[in-house]
């Protein structure tokens, strides 16, 4: 009993150990760094904090069922250009407006989800028709929808997005700004489903053992191609939010987010096994790159530093998911 | 008589120019234990697939229940009860007991349209079929990982018991364990067979099989070569039949009280 009450410590400690860091962090940079401990630094942190946040809450997903979506930061890039093109009134942009002119939020948002799910089912259906490996697929999706974007705009950007979409990346709920709580609300939407529906449960013993499931009869390839689906969709809407808080698009939107997404799903303690991660870990990882980038900015140090630090945690994260995994074993 | 759970009506074979069975036909039934054995390549694992739907044979009948039946998939197979219960190819490690037991078959309730799973209905369940069949696990919350060989098994034979299996079909079950476990395993192989379930399980071990089955059957280049009461047999001479000495060396003898082969 007294062996199982230390592994269910054990367990908990390194299920969680990301806020543990996140908290350590935070502490030592109040301490340490003048001005850090303010109110400001910490929205700007959660602020920062949705773009990739929202995009890593998909590819989470399709890493714990056993996959890897690379593709993810171009299809934000891809979203976010149409909605610039679209709905902006400068450089590109086409300035389409609707009557009453709200109706442009919910219609560009669909358009980004429908774009983004569309890209995650032609990867999804390559990985499980095709049986193509996941890495190629979307490394392959990754360089070619960068390109479409790139071609898209000519080189050129899209600037003044309309007002009546800008208005949640400016307006604010208790400080936090509106695209933040679409990105936390997203979390906690995501948490629920992965933890308590049997999509969830599915989709976790999937990355945990596809013969398994399959043999006692859950649709395997189709739920593959669901997890595809959904993180191109997230990815879609992460491109919306970025045009939105970009007020346009650039060709080069975005550049970079894949390998935070990917930092900040590992640090936050998705194994790349598949099959073992929450996603409140991943926003804590998210949160906690955040931060140190903010230290940075804040320090004065020169901002390419941020890249090395970033590399240097990325190796940390999966040197802990090593020495994790080998703890468990010792557990066991 | 009492109409046997599986009849295998002269099933046969072939790989190309290779009959990999021939006219093999024996009957299992309710309640019954039956050991398969064969060196290898005497067509054990093709007769397993043919069972469990995995593969149709060229030719022969499989009589389920009764009835005239050939399964087109394992799915199939296993939905009228019969499977094959693979070492660790069953079970998501990752997970807790009660989502293993209940993998794919999830006790849901939808609130708003969303499917939301029951876990305490889920624990429950598995609680009460765990200590039905007297088997002890520390936690049902556990992750399987964390558990021994022999637990694993024993939750894989718990579950296609709860889900009305009839007939069970295992590939060298008792491959990875140890001493002990093997031991438990065994016991519960016996425990499902006194539930009515058919058992046929596949061995090199002639140790096991003597220990556990009512009847040994021995496969040899595709046919069966043996279909003996436990009793009435001896690991010697499933041996001897198994590598298929020369009928000379068979004298009446050293077979005083086996039956002729049909």
């Amino acid at each position: 009993m007294n062996l199982a009450t230390h592994r269910k410590t054990v367990e908990f400690v390194l299920d969680n150990l990301v806020w543990l860091m996140l908290i350590v962090v935070l502490a030592a940079f109040s301490a340490t760094i003048p001005d850090f401990f303010q109110l400001g630094i910490f929205v700007n942190i959660i602020e920062s904090s949705t773009f990739v946040g929202v995009m890593a809450i998909g590819l989470a997903i399709v890493i714990i069922a056993g996959n890897m979506d690379l593709s993810v930061e171009s299809v934000a890039a891809l979203t976010a250009m149409v909605t610039g093109i679209l709905f902006s009134n400068r450089g590109i942009g086409l300035g389409y407006s609707f009557t009453p002119e709200w109706l442009v939020l919910p219609i560009s948002l669909l358009l980004s989800l429908v774009v983004g799910g569309i890209l995650g089912f032609t990867n999804g259906w390559l990985v499980v028709r095709l049986k193509m490996n996941a890495f190629i697929v979307t490394l392959a999706s990754y360089i070619w929808v960068r390109g479409l974007v790139v071609a898209m705009s000519g080189g050129r950007s899209a600037q003044d997005l309309t007002p009546s979409l800008r208005v949640i990346g400016i307006e604010t709920f208790g400080y936090i700004p509106l695209i933040a709580w679409i990105a936390i609300v997203s979390f906690a939407i995501f948490t629920f489903i992965m933890a308590k529906t049997p999509f969830g449960r599915h989709v976790t013993m999937i990355g945990g053992n596809a013969v398994a499931t399959f043999r006692a009869g859950i649709a395997v390839d189709r739920l593959i191609v669901v997890t595809f689906v959904l993180a191109g969709a997230i990815a879609g809407m992460a491109g919306w939010l970025l045009a939105i808080r970009t007020s346009g698009a650039t060709a080069n939107l975005g550049v970079g987010m894949l390998f935070q997404a990917f930092a900040a799903v590992v640090i936050g303690g998705v194994s790349l096994k598949g099959g073992i991660g929450q996603l409140p870990g991943v926003y804590a990882g998210v949160l906690l790159l955040h931060t140190i980038q903010t230290a940075i900015n804040l320090m004065g140090l020169p901002a390419h530093y941020t890249q090395v630090i970033l590399g240097g945690l990325v190796l940390a994260a999966v040197l802990l998911d090593t020495v994790k995994h080998s703890i468990r074993l010792r557990l066991a | 008589m009492v109409e046997p759970l599986l009849r295998l009506d002269n099933i046969s074979h072939r790989f190309g120019a290779i009959e990999a069975l021939r006219d093999v036909s024996f009957e299992i039934g309710r309640g019954e234990v039956v050991a398969l054995l064969g060196d290898n390549g005497a067509g054990k694992s093709t007769l397993v697939k043919i069972i469990s739907g995995g593969l149709a044979p060229t030719s022969g009948r499989l009589i389920y229940e009764g009835q005239d039946r050939l399964f087109a998939s394992p799915a199939e197979a296993k939905a009228a009860g019969i499977e094959t219960v693979y070492q660790d190819l069953s079970l998501c490690a990752n997970v807790d007991v009660v989502a293993n037991f209940f993998m794919g078959r999830e006790i849901v309730r939808k609130y708003l349209g969303i499917p939301i799973l029951q876990e305490r209905e889920m624990e429950a369940v598995v609680a009460s079929a765990m200590a039905s069949a007297g088997t002890r696990i520390p936690s049902l919350r556990i992750n399987v990982e964390h558990l021994s060989g022999g637990q694993r098994q024993a939750i894989e034979l718990n579950r296609f018991v709860h889900w009305g299996g009839k007939l069970v079909l295992l590939d060298e079950p008792f491959a990875a364990l140890g001493v002990e476990q093997t031991r438990r395993g065994l016991d519960m192989v016996k425990r499902i067979a006194a539930q009515g379930i058919g058992v046929i399980i596949i061995t090199h071990i002639m140790a096991q099989a003597f220990q556990v089955a009512d009847r040994i059957i021995i496969l040899r280049r595709g046919e069966v070569a043996g279909n003996l009461p436990r009793a009435a047999t001896s690991p010697e001479e499933a041996e001897r039949l198994i590598i298929g000495e020369p009928i000379a060396s068979q004298s009446p003898t050293t077979r005083p009280n086996g039956p002729q082969p049909s």
